[in-house]
């Protein structure tokens, strides 16, 4: 029993981090259904920026989201205006524009820091906490609270807020959304923007956890896919759940199977929804097929 | 005035004219060792850029699974040659065969889908098949890889010259040429292109789209199983990893092909002679200053291909052409 309770802390701990990872991507193909496989690069980046903020402004890495955020929505809007936008309902050529800037950002990092793998520490690395029989570290749980939060957050933001319907509107229907009045140019760079901010937060708080290399941000990509699609592209709530799912996947493959195969487990799966129900659990039945015809 | 269409019988010597001209080149650099390195895996690439383009470029599928095949085919051929002692001449049926086969196996379902979502899920096949050889390492001799040992010999399909492998290359490359060359000018290569065109218009005049889209994966895929077995021949050292590579592999057959000009027959070799080079000599000559340079590199063109060039080299050139011949 306290075997099986592990594994489940384990595999919540673990959908932490990937829900957390795919907020920003489920922003961006969910919603907005840009393909970016730079996504992960982007949570590579705000993890070396809390290692650089550490050892230049000797921020905690908890604190250095500060700086870093901001620093990626810039550069993610770049990105959106520079490459994306003239790319518009060409889903394909999206796919190798971004996986052009992933070679890019990643062998760049690569090139500046010498191969040489680096981590970071922060206060409350050595803490944790006992639940009933489990003990938890605390960053792990703050992972996991941070993924509830800014999932309900940007729940809340998409269907409360003027510019959050604002965005689903422009993703529906583009035309109609300009002879709303809406910019379209302008919230999709803003969407992209608060995507790419939400990978570097991730990767803010993920630094301590992790030992980082340049190529860590395709652990992410993978994954990350898996997460939205499996949840439901367009629907936060799914998005989150999926990431949990994949969490609780991959652990219970890797304790009862073997951990050699829980990623042909975790993949399997998400074919299987992928093809059954490219929707995904949460999402409306034939929203895979939104943003990818008739856009003008 | 109906457009004269060309034959495969009308494509044939413009194809052989094109071989012959890649054989003088690599004749020319006979006795350079480094060159004829590079010149081997310049025609491998091609070959398997050819081979992506069948599917990927006539019929608009743009998998990024096809290491899966290329590890397939190798695999194959090593556990054929080294457990029962067929020649790896003999094994290259087996190894494309069983190639196909998987492509067609996997794609059936994943043919569902359409656009992104069908590269992303043949990316996650890549990974599950990836896990999977790892995990059976009796075949695939797992993290410690396989290992062919050094006889030299015409029937080991293992020589002693640079030059011979080059030649095998340039036989490889040949043959998914003209293999492209038939399709391109046949039923199926039309029914390709008018299911990449529009799937919907495609069904409804009759082609049957499934059908279509896996008789040219299966093309694509045999070829790429060949592929693959040559390169374990050559390299005689692999292990699932740099197999089942998705950027040295999976994506680069995609990128080649996109960059040299995707659908057209000639567009992928092109591509090749292009980036291969390039990319060897970058490493060679930035590979300890910088490291990653010439992948910084490759991932710049294959961006400013996407957003300037979608045509590839051999549609600018196409368009140049025609923007020349318009001005006279």
């Amino acid at each position: 029993m306290a075997e099986l309770a592990n594994i489940l802390t384990v595999g919540l701990l673990l959908g932490g981090i990937y829900a957390l990872v795919s907020v920003g991507l489920n922003l961006i193909f969910g919603v907005i259904r840009i393909v970016n496989f730079a996504q992960g690069e982007f949570v590579m980046l705000g993890m070396y920026g809390a290692f650089a903020a550490n050892a230049a402004l000797g921020l905690d890495p908890y604190l250095a989201g500060i700086v870093v955020v901001p620093a990626l929505f810039l550069l993610g809007a770049a990105v959106y205006w520079l490459i994306l936008r003239p790319l518009q309902g060409e889903p394909m050529m999206q796919i190798f524009a971004t996986f052009g800037l992933l070679m890019v950002l990643e062998n760049l990092v690569l090139a500046g820091s010498r191969g040489v793998s680096v981590s970071v520490n922060s206060l409350v690395s050595q803490m944790s906490v006992a639940i009933g029989p489990v003990q938890i570290g605390l960053s792990r749980l703050i992972v996991l609270a941070a993924a509830c939060l800014v999932s309900l957050a940007l729940g809340l933001f998409l269907t409360r807020t003027m510019p959050g319907r604002a965005i689903r509107a422009v993703a529906q229907d583009r035309k109609a959304a300009r002879l709303m009045g809406i910019n379209v140019d302008v919230a999709f760079t803003a969407s992209f923007g608060i995507g790419a901010a939400l990978a570097a937060l991730a990767g803010c708080l993920l630094a301590p956890l992790y030992t980082m290399s340049p190529q860590i941000g395709m652990n992410f990509i993978m994954p990350a896919f898996a997460v939205v699609v499996l949840g439901g592209l367009g629907s936060v709530l799914g998005a989150f759940v999926g990431g949990i799912i994949v969490g609780l996947t991959e652990a219970l493959a890797g304790f009862y199977l073997d951990p050699a195969l829980k990623q042909a487990v975790l993949f399997m799966v998400f074919i299987v929804v992928l093809i059954v129900r490219p929707a995904g659990l949460f999402g409306h039945a034939g929203a895979e097929e939104m943003g990818l015809r008739d856009v003008t | 005035m109906s457009p004269k269409i060309r034959g495969f019988r009308g494509e044939l010597p413009i194809t052989l004219a094109v071989v012959l001209a890649i054989g003088l080149l690599m004749l020319s650099q006979m006795g350079d060792n480094f060159s004829l390195n590079i010149l081997a895996f310049t025609f491998l690439f091609a070959g398997l850029a050819t081979s992506w383009n069948i599917i990927g470029g006539l019929g608009g599928q743009f998998s990024l699974g096809h290491s899966v095949f290329f590890a397939t085919g190798a695999f194959i051929t090593a556990n054929l040659y080294l457990v029962w002692h067929v020649s790896p001449w003999l094994a290259l049926l087996p190894a494309g065969l069983v190639a196909a086969l998987l492509g067609m196996a996997i794609s059936w379902p994943v043919f569902r889908l359409r656009g992104p979502f069908f590269s992303i899920a043949t990316m996650a096949f890549t990974e599950v098949l990836l896990s999977l050889a790892m995990y059976f390492d009796t075949f695939t001799g797992g993290a410690r890889g396989l290992s062919i040992p050094y006889r030299a010999g015409l029937e080991n399909m293992i020589f002693r010259t640079r030059l011979s492998y080059a030649e095998l290359m340039l036989g490889y490359l040949a043959l998914c040429l003209l293999v492209m060359a038939a399709v391109t000018r046949s039923r199926l290569g039309y029914s390709l292109r008018a299911v990449r065109e529009n799937e919907t218009a495609a069904m409804a005049s009759g082609i049957d789209v499934l059908r279509v889209k896996l008789s040219g994966m299966a093309v694509s895929a045999g070829l790429t199983g060949i592929g693959g077995a040559l390169f374990l021949m050559y390299v005689r050292v692999v292990d699932p990893p740099t197999l089942f590579s998705l950027f040295d592999i999976g994506v680069k057959m995609a990128l080649v092909a996109l960059i040299g000009g995707i659908g057209t027959i000639y567009g992928p070799l092109l591509g090749a002679l292009l980036i291969i080079p390039l990319e060897s000599w970058l490493r060679a000559v930035l590979g300890n200053a910088v490291p990653g340079a010439n992948l910084i590199v490759l991932g710049a063109l294959l961006t400013l291909t996407a957003l300037f060039l979608r045509r590839g080299v051999m549609g600018g050139l196409e368009a140049g052409w025609r923007r020349l011949r318009r001005a006279k």
